[in-house]
């Protein structure tokens, strides 16, 4: 009751201010008067009694002002009259106000941007009902490297898991076909597409846009249906309705369109697919009997939706059962049964499942998420000195207020009413930071974007500013505002009217410069911790580059085609392969040219086999060599400029030889048959004819392991190579002498030979090295980047301080100078302050940058993380700034007159 | 001019509340009914009477309404409200307990412990 009467008073007080307030005066006009005439009929003249009067009631502004305040609706106004004044004072020092601003809008903006990139690789959530239900099935595997589990199953796994699977309300399956050729209208062009089971959609909880999704029956063998992703449909068939039910050619095969999934519909981060087709046509694609019945195979995704109520943990207990009794069922009837090796999977593997809330694992997020967080630690660090730097300058600033301040306390303001006056201030000095910032965010946002865009096209990932950003960014202009605002504010109104009144604004004792200095000293701390950051990861960048890979990244240009694309069968890709070779070699500018499965560095295959048998003995315990290997046509290592060290290259004749041929390198060749000439030996009954120097099978990180290289064109033997051909893309490399207008002549080439063979992945050497860098080049151009912010800010704290120092002992420098100091002395006075204060700095921030880097260590190549040369220059240039921020400031200094400073008034 | 009573701001609510507890009084009259209820011992400015009887109309304890003043002008008179009246009461019954037992405790001897 009390409290509705209270809001009803405060509510009528807001509505009817005006009435109050004419109330208020009314009255108070009225207990004058009264007590006026009162005096009056005690004998005195009307104008003494009414100066008495007022004299007694005291002041009557105050009063009213106590009497607002008990009805509480000085809130509201204080504040609008804060907001006002605020602005007012920024106005009046735009210098101060756009430096302020500026300054924390770099921070802000720096926050931002990273922050955006942060939500939409790691954080946000699947745009489908309920995604924290979602999960993702992997499974571990006996360890034997640092990544012991698989997140890619066997269609037998897909089947049980799908029978028996209770905790879950529905499980599906799928797996990515990478590159298609879509066809319409006679037109080409290539697109992502994934193949699904039929309950994709229906598990994830997915409503057409247009049309339908997968029903129940639509993966069956000769399915022939296709769902198109909004952005595909928009793209290629401009949002046209009309296209559902029409025939679309998918690598010359066709298929009806069914459906368009709504917007931004994706289950991978940066991974947006253009279409969806049914599991089961794979077989139209490319038929394999085998697929849907072989065990220990790993290409199916698995993922499902939870049963609501059911934790991860149950669920997982209840398909661990179901994976480990399938493994065990599968190997009593494979022929690697007697394999150590495989006992010891089946007897150790576990079934893991993964939240999968905010997609599945993808290769944008699982490499990105450390590096982002890092970069998140060392945006917010940037935005802890921009405070810094902004608390200095505010400061400063109320030095010169002490007058204003001290005269507003003597005329009877509150300190705590002042303070709320100058964390306004500091607020508004906030709020347009952010909005700036937020601009800054925007742009740096895209450009961060095209930064880790490798591929043909940019990732899709959107940055735009959502809800979660906007709040973001307000939190952070708040938190800003409020941590450099609040200490000034309260330092700045301990002030004693009086004497500082007395004092003018030349005091000689202002308030304690310990703060400033301590300041100071933090932003030099942050700052070295950011400058040892930037300083390991441009090493490890460093590096990788000058890692010797075996091969030469100059003066190559590689491309991709693939013949299954433009509909070519299996037989006929080899012939098409070779036809393009023989048109790209003799281009004008090649010296040499070759194709092969895997391409140096590459990102998208990575081809693995096992070795049973050396010079016809099976290796003991029936157990096999792991190699890496890859097939290319003759002259693929003269092209990428890999020595042969033993024997020689293949040569065309090869093709179609009974057992096959292949070349080893040096690891493979010391691992299986140490201390021997390794040629004319014969590993699974291919004869080796050659070796070659290692090469660093997928980039510069890696350790070198053993391959072994067959010919693409070859016959027979082993894996047979051609099946490769065909199945997926090869890629050619040229060497060249000259680029100029190359692709376009490879363009031209190729088409000649078939208008509907695509090239795609068209990159040289040398950038597909750099685009295997990108993530260490992003974090150290990155924090590079902010390294230099850092230093920059740092140097203008110190310039400041020292600045300010300089001015306010003038006196004392005066006076020091009149009794025989030295220029070079004064100028030592000053730059010695400053050493000591990034000494300090120093200090503080190296076991601070120790202990942080340990959350760095993963990503360093070549360099422990703390590094003693990179703490050295870091602590050298920043001192170099440091001195560089003072020796203005100390010049000024040491020219100071001595009869002038000492007649000014400080 | 003495220096008044320092009074704190709980009793000068109190003191405002006995005063309008007999009739609706004006803010002017209630000095002086506050001066004779105190037998003239305590004085209270005129300043703060105003933001008290604000904070008192704001929490429903009195309220106030315009009326005739002797003199033909309007003037502003305030009332306990009933909320007031029983929150007047409790304190009252709670000084007087209090006042009794410190009042007992000057006089008390050895031998009555």
């Amino acid at each position: 009751m009390t409290l509705w009467s209270r809001l009803r008073s405060w509510v009528q007080a807001m509505l009817r201010r005006s009435r109050m307030e004419s109330e208020m005066d009314a009255e108070l006009r009225f207990h004058v008067e009264a007590y006026a005439e009162d005096l009056v009929r005690g004998g005195l003249p009307h104008k003494e009694a009414m100066r008495q009067a007022r004299i007694e009631f005291g002041g009557i502004e105050r009063a009213k002002e106590e009497c607002r305040d008990a009805r509480g609706v000085n809130f509201i106004e204080n504040f609008t009259q804060d907001l006002r004044f605020g602005l007012r004072t920024l106005r009046k020092s735009p210098g101060f106000t756009a430096v302020a601003i500026f300054t924390l809008a770099l921070g802000i903006g720096a926050n931002t941007a990273i922050f955006s990139l942060l939500n939409a690789v790691v954080l946000r959530l699947l745009p489908v009902p309920n995604p924290q239900q979602l999960v993702q099935f992997t499974y571990t595997f006996p360890a034997n490297g640092p990544e012991n589990w698989n997140s890619w199953f066997g269609y037998p796994h897909l089947e049980r898991f799908r029978m028996q699977a209770g905790m879950l309300s529905g499980v599906f399956g799928g797996v990515g076909l990478n590159q298609v050729n879509v066809g319409w209208h006679e037109s080409a062009g290539l697109a992502q597409c994934d193949a699904y089971t039929d309950n994709f959609f229906s598990v994830l909880g997915v409503a057409p846009q247009l049309g339908r999704l997968f029903a129940p029956g639509d993966d069956r063998e000769g399915a022939d249906v296709v769902v198109l992703s909004d952005r595909y449909w928009r793209s290629r068939f401009a949002a046209d309705p009309a296209i559902i039910g029409q025939t679309i050619l998918i690598n010359q095969l066709p298929f009806a369109v069914i459906g368009i999934t709504p917007p931004k519909f994706s289950i991978y981060v940066g991974g947006a697919r253009d279409l969806w087709v049914p599991l089961h046509t794979l077989d139209r694609f490319t038929p394999d009997p085998n697929r849907w019945q072989a065990s220990f195979t790993s290409w199916l995704l698995i993922a499902g939706r939870l049963r609501p109520g059911v934790s991860l943990a149950r669920a997982e207990a209840e398909l661990d059962v179901i994976h480990r009794r399938l493994l065990a069922e599968q190997l009593a009837v494979s022929e690697r049964r007697g394999s150590q090796s495989m006992q010891r999977l089946v007897r150790e593997s576990h079934l893991v499942l993964h939240p999968a809330a905010n997609g599945m694992f993808s290769g944008l997020r699982h490499p990105y998420a450390l590096p982002l967080k890092l970069l998140m630690g060392v945006a917010g660090i940037v935005l802890l000195i921009s405070c810094v730097n902004v608390a200095n300058l505010v400061l400063a600033r109320a030095c010169h207020r002490r007058p204003e301040i001290a005269l507003r306390m003597a005329l009877g303001s509150g300190r705590a009413r002042l303070i709320r006056q100058l964390l306004t201030e500091s607020l508004l000095v906030a709020i347009a930071g952010g909005v700036l910032g937020l601009v800054i965010a925007w742009w740096g946002g895209t450009l961060l974007v095209r930064m880790i865009s490798t591929g043909d096209a940019p990732v899709p990932l959107d940055v735009r500013p959502d809800w979660p950003v906007f709040g973001f960014t307000a939190a952070v202009s708040l938190a800003g505002g409020i941590l450099f605002g609040l200490v000034p504010a309260i330092r700045g109104t301990r002030v004693d009217p009086g004497s500082a009144l007395k004092q003018g604004t030349h005091g000689t004792t202002g308030p304690s410069r310990f703060l400033d200095r301590v300041l100071v000293a933090v932003q030099v701390t942050l700052s070295l911790v950011l400058i040892t950051g930037a300083g390991i990861f441009t090493r490890t960048l460093d590096n990788l580059r000058h890692v010797d890979v075996g091969y030469e990244r100059d003066n190559i240009l590689m491309f991709s085609v693939d013949a299954k694309l433009a509909g070519y069968p299996k037989e006929r890709a080899g012939a098409l392969y070779r036809a393009i070779l023989d048109k790209a070699a003799i281009l004008p500018g090649i010296q040499s040219a070759s194709v092969s499965i895997v391409r140096p560095v590459d990102d998208q295959y990575y081809l693995v086999d096992r070795i049973g048998e050396v010079d016809g003995d099976t290796l003991p315990d029936g157990e096999t060599i792991k190699v890496a290997w890859n097939a290319m046509s003759p002259g693929y290592f003269s092209t990428i400029g890999t020595p042969i060290l033993m024997g020689r290259d293949f040569d065309l004749r090869e093709r179609g030889a009974a057992s096959g041929v292949v070349i080893v390198n040096e690891s493979l060749a010391r691992q299986v048959l140490s201390g021997q000439n390794p040629i004319g030996h014969r590993l699974d009954g291919a004869e080796i004819i050659g070796v070659v120097k290692d090469s660093l099978y997928g980039g510069a990180r890696e350790q070198p392991r053993p391959v072994f290289y067959r010919s693409l064109f070859q016959g027979e033997g082993g894996t047979d190579p051609s099946q490769w051909v065909g199945a997926g893309a090869v890629s050619f490399e040229l060497r060249y002498r000259s680029a100029v207008g190359l692709v376009n002549d490879v363009r031209q080439a190729v088409a000649s030979l078939d208008r509907n063979v695509q090239i795609f992945h068209v990159k040289t050497l040398r950038a597909q090295t750099e685009d295997s860098f990108l993530r260490e080049r992003l974090l150290a151009t990155i924090s590079s980047f902010f390294g230099g912010l850092a230093l920059l800010l740092a140097c203008l704290g110190l310039y400041g301080l020292m600045a300010h120092a300089v001015a306010r002992r003038t006196a004392e420098i005066g006076i020091r100078m009149a009794l025989g100091a030295r220029p070079r002395g004064v100028i030592w006075l000053i730059v010695r302050e400053t050493l000591c204060l990034v000494l300090a700095g120093a200090i503080a921030g190296i076991p601070l940058a120790v202990w942080l880097s340990r959350y760095a260590k993963a990503l360093l190549f070549g360099i422990a993380a703390p590094d003693p040369v990179v703490f050295a220059t870091s602590i050298a240039a920043l001192t170099g700034v440091a001195v560089l921020a003072s020796l203005l400031p100390a010049r000024r200094a040491s020219r100071i007159d001595p009869m002038v400073a000492l007649r000014y008034d400080g | 001019m003495d220096k008044p009573v320092d009074l704190l701001q709980g009793r000068l609510d109190r003191l405002i509340r006995t005063a309008v507890s007999l009739r609706p009084l004006r803010a002017y009259g209630m000095q002086v009914r506050i001066q004779q209820i105190s037998k003239n011992r305590v004085e209270i400015h005129q300043g703060p009477l105003y933001p008290a009887l604000y904070r008192l109309d704001h929490r429903g304890r009195i309220t106030s309404e315009w009326d005739e003043s002797e003199n033909n002008r309007t003037a502003k008179y305030y009332r306990l409200t009933a909320a007031g009246k029983r929150r007047l009461q409790t304190e009252v019954e709670k000084w007087n307990r209090i006042a009794d037992v410190i009042a007992g405790i000057p006089g008390t001897t050895t031998e009555e412990v």
